[in-house]
């Protein structure tokens, strides 16, 4: 082994080191570095403590007395923060820059899926659709006139034929709006149509022509009043008033 | 039983000024202590006490609870001092030019080494020999020498590397030595 410096012997002789029993096993084993320390011991033995003056009972009374006036008094902090500690402090901090990231990465997720679900949900106005929704505002209106006239219809005999013949085309646009509804997933307008395919069915299928007592009793049972209200609001749930079908009356366009 | 330095701290920062002479009195005599021992004079000595307990309160905000508030005064102390320290050299630095001129702690300043050994005024003997040493070795010198501080406490109240505290108190030893040989071969 090779003699200790004079720095490793200053750190032995102030027990500092990780190898101070390494150092001492070779001080008793080299005579000149046993000797070298031994002239550094007693150079630094000799070295005594400064002793400083004895301070009076009151001396930390008088330190106080000389600052105190120019103290101003600390202002309460309301947050704990100051007694959280730099390593519990960089624990929040940690924990926070998580959630952070975690959010950022739950919106970037979520952002990614909503455009996805977006993208894959079909667009409203798509041609198909767009002829449905032709096909029963056509229909709603076409079936609006009809129970108005029915409504009205009175003593008027004459207006018995028409009903009947408009029941009848109505009856099938009705069956077919009406099982759209049910595969579309429209329970309200799939029994509202229902009801009205009622009332059309038993128009159009009248054994006999529509007399004046047998059209206040289909006013009577059927609720005209109530289909009327009934058919105006699917009207007014239709998505795009711009596509409604043009209204046909029996005179020709309204 | 009086507060402990914890309780104390926080009422202090609750608003408390006056509870903070409790921490002054229980710590000005070991504050002390080390700054007489750094700044070698009384005069210095309590303008460095005062001036670290004005420090410690202005930043007391800054203060982690869990610490041991004595360990953290004394460390403001040994930097006001070693501040005092430097400033003294910058105002007399022809004092540090000749290492073989008398330093400049030394009690009486018209005695040489021959009056000093005669009179057996051991400790002023000892503070020329220290009066070659720059501020930061004089003080990592006497934190390791006579306040027992380790390396790693006298980095943390220097402020520097515990490398280059191990490496002020080696610098400080090797200056003492020769000095205190010189001083030898001369009585």
């Amino acid at each position: 082994m090779n003699h200790l410096s004079e720095e490793q012997l200053v750190e032995h002789y102030y027990l500092e080191g990780p190898d101070h029993a390494d150092r001492a096993g070779h001080l008793a084993a080299c005579p000149a570095c046993a000797s070298a320390f031994a002239a550094l011991q007693q150079d630094l033995d000799a070295v005594e403590a400064i002793e400083a003056p004895a301070c009076d009972e009151g001396y930390g009374e008088q330190v106080w007395n000389a600052v105190a006036g120019s103290l101003l008094p600390h202002k309460p902090v309301r947050a704990s923060w100051l007694h959280i500690g730099w390593r519990r402090g960089l624990i929040y901090a940690g924990v926070c820059a998580m959630l952070v990231m975690g959010a950022f990465y739950a919106g970037r997720t979520w952002d990614h899926q909503k455009s996805s679900a977006i993208a894959g949900k079909p667009p409203a106005p798509t041609p198909q659709s767009n002829v449905i929704l032709v096909v029963l505002g056509d229909h709603l209106d076409r079936s609006e006139r009809l129970l108005i006239e029915l409504k009205h219809a009175g003593d008027d005999a004459d207006l018995a034929p028409p009903l009947r013949d408009e029941a009848r085309k109505l009856l099938t646009s009705n069956e077919a709006c009406r099982q759209n509804a049910t595969q579309i997933g429209d329970p309200a307008l799939a029994a509202a149509l229902g009801r009205l395919e009622t009332l059309l069915d038993d128009i159009a299928n009248h054994p006999d022509s529509l007399s004046p007592s047998e059209i206040t009793r289909l006013q009577d049972e059927k609720d005209i009043e109530n289909l009327l209200f009934e058919v105006r609001v699917l009207r007014s749930r239709m998505p795009d008033q711009s596509i409604r079908p043009v209204a046909h009356s029996a005179g020709g366009t309204i | 039983m009086g507060k402990n330095d914890q309780e104390v701290v926080r009422a202090v920062l609750a608003g408390d000024k006056d509870a903070f002479g409790t921490l002054v009195v229980r710590h000005s005599p070991r504050l002390f202590r080390v700054a007489f021992r750094i700044t070698g004079n009384q005069a210095d000595a309590e303008d460095v006490v005062q001036e670290a307990v004005l420090r410690g309160y202005r930043k007391l905000d800054g203060f982690e609870a869990r610490a041991d508030f004595g360990t953290w005064i004394y460390r403001i102390a040994v930097r006001c001092a070693l501040d005092r320290l430097g400033r003294r050299e910058r105002a007399m630095p022809s004092e540090k030019a000749d290492p073989d001129r008398a330093p400049v702690t030394i009690v009486d300043a018209s005695a040489g080494p021959d009056r000093l050994l005669l009179s057996g005024e051991i400790g002023a003997f000892q503070q020329m020999a220290m009066g070659s040493l720059t501020p930061t070795e004089r003080t990592a010198f006497i934190l390791r020498h006579m306040e027992d501080q380790t390396a790693e406490e006298i980095a943390a109240a220097l402020g520097i590397a515990p490398n280059a505290a191990k490496q002020a108190v080696f610098r400080g030893v090797q200056k003492m030595r020769q000095r205190l040989a010189a001083l030898r071969v001369s009585k």
